[in-house]
């Protein structure tokens, strides 16, 4: 009795093709001038890329974070797209809601158009802490629906305080670092798409990405989380221009040596398989390179550095499956 | 808009044996609901069992979605209605509370989301008798809150709650409250009105803003001391035109259905000529009635008031019929702790309903039934009996605790 | 005597969010304490809509004090308010603000003289000239002074601080500004105990260096700016909803739809000048703009709109020709208007103005701001006029 979905065979296509250079990316702006957010912010870049990269026909939800009060303060919006506001740890949830809303009204041919696709975004406390479980619920539902976390690696609204995805060490307002304790900051990145992937098999597309490099990756991430179809999740690293503590000229480079250097791995889930979008195995830039150049890292000591390339060396030396899960060595069976 | 009625013999199809919370599932059913978020807590998740049963047995049609706590369930419930589709949610209690921060953003959003309420004491201990503090916790932040007395009132104020929600001039969500064990359990007779006579009463919902790629507007931007002002005005305005528009939507329900709510917000029992009377929410009626007619036949003239529509609060109506009494003992079944004269939350109410009445009854209060302890026909007349010898004056008690070891 | 009467000082500091937070947060904070050990009743906050500051949004902070009320009075007049409607001292501690101050959507952008109070002082960290920030200032019906403390304004990180002494020089400047809030003794005597004589030495110089001229009502200009108008309740859409984003997208300068109620364009300290004749549209400033402000031109260039640019310098650092995109001080410039369109009218012209403005010097920031910065020559490439 239920209908699924019929999407035109143009809206297909469309959601299915790829930007092949810079120059194919559509000129459009559903997200645009007129936000509250630093000098620089890579996040704003997440915003505009996805909705650049999924179109008109889009609903959205932005659950409270930076990404939220930043983009719409005080009522009024960059949004050229519906766009709602959601709570801390409804990313998840509130995606689910609009994608069964739709879909019920298309069923009952209340909804004449196809439907729109939905993108819900939260940031690493509220997707990576407070709503992983409602994104673990999102993603065993069948529904047509993007998740996307922006990980500027704290509660960058409320200041800079650390999350579960701060890197180890890192000067926060709750790990300042003290007279006594230079490293109060001592959680390592918890490693989300690694941990939903290899709880939801039925989960067609997954991956980490960095808005701005390599150029267009991650608008294509977005265009083929959308074309795989049911609940997609996408994980990227956004440079913080104020939290990171460094000149907002350089978000860019530091995006690109947060990939570079292995300690954030670049990758995509396709299906079950992993395409690396950067391959760290091989070549990795000195973590040093990238903690140097942020004032959140200005107390590390020579121990410190050393401690962060032996953690980002591990994990793509000694992980069976480098930079995506965490297990070590051969399979064997218990004697 | 004049309603020619549907002939009302035919209005129901049928009756059948149900609970508070089956009841509700058919009003689900019959309401053209979309979207359906569930998640397990005693004593209201039948509804989600019969609703569910309904879908797979090709009774109805509603995308049903297994949440994975309270919170994404009512978020859930909320953005569906934000792209405007009807939805329906439920939870008691503790599980209530969890859900605590979607509840309220989807009143200050204005999305008329209806959820079912199976009254349930909070924890902790993790007790699953009835005890209105749940939905209570939410009489101040825009959500219109109705208790029902019997699974019929549970499966009509239902539909009614979707018709006064979704009215233009409210966008309020609604909660319907129902005691646990006493109504979501206990079966009766219930008439199941027909598809046709529903779809006569409730128009499709179609709400003039929600999100649509026609018309892409910014729900709930973050706002500053230049705007919560105006916000809040706005929703207190609404709460202002929702007592008309329960009125409008009871009647034409009583003319669709041939049914006598004739007074939406409370219902009197016997109170024409009382001198003292009680007056409580939900299943606490059906002790108080008997105790009123067991005192009638002692030559005490009692009377119960069933309060029903809590928000919106019927202010002068409720003042103008108690203001006839002499005195008046409010029934809590609530805890509230170090409240003016350590009074429960319906006391406040009333007595604040009150000050402004121009007779001056002694209002007393009483906390019973508290985790679903049973309040008893002498308990209620032990309650009238305290009312009638009470003098009022300053060193009076004004809070007994009644059914409680002690 | 009304409590509005009563003696008293209320000082605004106008700074740029986080790069200047806790320079501002450190100044208020020990002009409190100065005023304190001159038996004042003193207190200070921020604005509380400024935060969550942002990297380079227009942000203040507050200090009141008084020798005649009580600090509850002083409270009640001052404290209870989100942001003072009058001062009698305003410091503003990056000259690019004379442009206007925009903190937030509907706010509009104000002057940053917009609550002096007549005989109030306001003190600019500055290397201009009185007529040269005059010649910006929104003019008054009354008379009141201003003052300039010579210095680049002093910016930092959110964790490393640049300790530069501004904030003792800006504490000197106010004690000569208005001895009747803080007097030098005490100043001097605080820095000296808190930061040691070197820092003294620095407040006393900058009590001496402070030039200052009084303004007579009328100079100015007239504000180009309008104050927006805040709906009533009855006058916007119920359910916390707002018009989205509308408008037809079109090729060439302002042809991207854009919000109307919040332009950004007061965020900037420095602006990227394009070379056009240089540009191989490769896209990448248009790329990676956090802030959508390129329009992309039927030719195939790219146009920042500078009322929404603010400033970040993502585009010079993206692009890949040599001096085709160069970050320049935002005080060299007075409008707003597309360079695009001056570029077509007159591309000569326009070379040679783009390249006056460029000057001999490149400025590169280190990667941690605060940490100082290099200059470097400019290369002066030749027109390549097509």
């Amino acid at each position: 009795m239920m209908v699924e979905e019929e999407l035109t065979k143009e809206e297909l296509e469309r959601r299915a093709k790829v930007y092949r250079g810079v120059h194919d990316i559509d000129l459009e702006e559903y997200y645009t001038s007129g936000h509250r957010t630093c000098q620089g912010c890579e996040s704003a870049l997440v915003m505009r890329s996805f909705a650049k990269a999924s179109g008109p026909n889009t609903v959205v939800t932005g659950a409270t974070g930076c990404m939220y009060v930043a983009n719409t303060s005080y009522m009024s919006t960059p949004w050229a797209v519906p766009w709602m506001h959601t709570q801390l740890g409804a990313g998840g949830s509130s995606a689910v809601g609009m994608a069964a809303g739709l879909r019920a009204l298309k069923n009952k041919g209340k909804l004449k158009k196809d439907i729109p696709h939905v993108i819900a975004f939260c940031g690493d406390l509220g997707g990576g802490d407070m709503g992983l479980g409602a994104i673990s619920g999102a993603l065993q539902t069948d529904y047509d629906l993007l998740i996307i976390i922006y990980d500027n690696e704290s509660a960058a609204n409320t200041d800079i305080q650390a999350t579960g995805l701060t890197t180890w060490g890192a000067q926060t307002t709750f790990t300042p670092t003290g007279s006594v304790h230079r490293i109060m900051q001592k959680r390592w990145k918890k490693n989300v798409i690694g941990m939903m992937a290899a709880g939801h098999p039925n989960v067609r597309y997954l991956a980490t990405a960095c808005a701005t490099y390599p150029a267009g990756d991650y608008l294509n991430k977005v265009r083929k989380a959308l074309a795989a179809g049911g609940p997609t999740l996408i994980h990227t690293i956004d440079p913080c221009t104020k939290g990171w503590d460094y000149h907002p000229r350089y978000t860019g480079l530091i995006g690109e040596l947060a990939v570079k250097t292995g300690i954030f791995p670049d990758y995509e889930i396709i299906n079950g398989k992993v395409y690396y979008t950067y391959d760290a195995r091989k070549k990795r830039v000195p973590v040093r390179e990238y903690l140097e150049k942020q004032g959140r890292f200005s107390h590390f000591t020579e121990e410190d550095y050393e401690y962060v390339q032996s953690m980002v060396d591990e994990m793509w030396e000694d992980w069976e499956i480098p930079g995506v899960v965490p297990f070590r060595g051969d399979l064997k069976v218990a004697d | 808009m004049a309603v020619e009625s549907v002939s009302v013999k035919s209005a129901y199809e049928r009756e059948e044996l149900l609970n508070g919370c089956q009841a509700v599932s058919h009003a689900v059913r019959l309401a053209d609901v979309d979207v359906v978020a569930a998640y397990p807590i005693r004593p209201y998740t039948e509804v989600m069992d019969q609703i569910s049963k309904f879908i797979a047995d090709g009774e109805f049609y509603a995308e049903y979605i297994i949440a994975d706590g309270e919170h994404s369930q009512f978020e859930i419930g909320k953005h569906a209605v934000s792209v405007g589709a009807r939805a329906f949610v439920g939870s008691s209690g503790t599980g209530w509370m969890y859900a605590t921060e979607a509840l309220v953003a989807t009143a200050t959003d204005r999305l008329p989301l209806v959820a079912m309420c199976g009254n349930r004491a909070l924890d902790d201990p993790g007790a699953f008798g009835v005890e209105h503090n749940d939905a209570l916790m939410l009489r101040d932040v825009g959500w219109n809150l109705v208790w029902v007395d019997t699974a019929q009132q549970a499966l009509d104020t239902t539909l009614l709650a979707y018709r006064i929600a979704e009215d233009p001039a409210v966008m309020m969500p609604t909660a319907v409250s129902l005691d646990g064990a006493f109504l979501t359990h206990s079966q009766h007779m219930v008439k199941i009105p027909t598809k046709e006579a529903v779809d006569q009463f409730l128009p499709p919902y179609n709400p003039k803003v929600k999100l649509d790629p026609d018309n892409p507007v910014s729900i709930a931007p973050q706002a500053n001391e230049d705007w919560v002002m105006e916000i809040r005005r706005q929703n207190y305005e609404a709460g202002k035109r929702a007592k008309g528009v329960i009125y409008r939507a009871y009647r034409e329900f009583n003319e669709i259905f041939g049914t006598h709510y004739e007074n939406p917000f409370f219902e009197e029992f016997m109170t024409a000529d009382a001198d003292f009377v009680l007056i409580g929410m939900g299943s606490i009626a059906m002790p108080a009635k008997a105790a009123v007619k067991e005192m009638r036949r002692k030559g005490v003239k009692a009377g119960y008031i069933s309060l029903h529509w809590l928000r919106p609060f019927p202010t002068e109506e409720l003042r103008k019929a108690l203001s006839r009494f002499r005195g008046i003992g409010v029934i809590d079944r609530d805890f509230a702790i170090g409240t003016p004269d350590l009074g429960g939350v319906l006391f406040h109410e009333i007595r604040s309903c009150m000050y402004r009445s121009s007779s001056r009854p002694n209002i007393l209060n009483f906390i019973s039934g508290l985790g679903a302890r049973d309040t008893s026909i002498e308990d209620c007349m032990r309650m009238i009996d305290i009312v009638s010898h009470a003098k009022g004056d300053e060193t009076e008690q004004v809070v007994t605790w009644i059914g409680v070891r002690e | 005597m009304s409590l509005e009467q009563a003696r008293m000082k209320r000082i605004e500091i106008h700074y740029r969010g986080i790069f200047q937070k806790t320079l501002a947060k450190r100044i208020g904070g020990d002009l409190v304490k100065i005023a304190v050990s001159q038996g004042k009743v003193a207190f200070s906050n921020g604005r509380y809509s400024d935060s969550p500051e942002r990297d380079g949004i227009p942000a203040k902070y507050f200090v009141y004090m008084s020798d005649e009320l009580s600090e509850e009075d002083l409270e009640a007049v001052c404290g209870a308010k989100l942001e003072a409607d009058k001062v009698d001292i305003s410091i503003v501690l990056d000259d690019t603000m004379i442009k206007g101050v925009e903190p937030w959507a509907w706010y509009g952008i104000r002057p940053v003289n917009d609550r002096l109070v007549a005989n109030a002082v306001q003190v600019f960290v500055s290397n201009r000239t009185f007529d040269d920030i005059l010649s910006h200032l929104e003019k008054k019906d009354f008379a009141y002074r201003i003052g300039i403390l010579p210095g680049e304004a002093s910016f930092s990180g959110l964790w490393y601080y640049r300790d530069d002494g501004t904030d003792v020089r800006v504490l000197g400047a106010v004690a000569r500004a208005d001895p009747d809030a803080v007097d030098i003794d005490h100043v001097l005597e605080y820095v000296e105990k808190k930061y040691g004589k070197e820092k003294a030495a620095m407040a006393k110089k900058a009590y001496e260096e402070l030039r200052l001229r009084d303004v007579r009502p009328g100079e100015g200009i007239v504000w180009p700016y309008q104050k927006p108008v805040l709906p009533k309740w009855t006058e916007f859409q119920e359910g916390v909803v707002v018009e989205g984003v509308k408008g037809q997208f079109r090729k060439g300068p302002r042809g991207t739809p854009r919000n109307p109620h919040f332009k950004r364009g007061t965020s900037k300290t420095q602006r990227p000048v394009i070379r056009f004749d240089l540009c191989t549209k490769c896209t990448l400033c248009w790329y990676e703009c956090p802030d959508e402000v390129f329009d992309v031109t039927p030719e195939g260039y790219y146009d920042p709109h500078y009322e929404y640019c603010t400033g970040c310098g993502r585009c010079a650092e993206a692009c890949p020709v040599e001096e085709c995109i160069v970050m320049v001080d935002e005080n060299r410039f007075d409008s707003y208007d597309s360079p695009w369109e001056m570029y077509r009218k007159d591309p000569k012209g326009y070379i040679e103005w783009v390249e006056s403005k460029k000057g001999d010097e490149r400025v590169v920031p280190s990667y941690v701001t605060g940490m100082g910065m290099r200059v470097e020559k400019g290369k002066k490439v030749p027109a390549k006029v097509r």
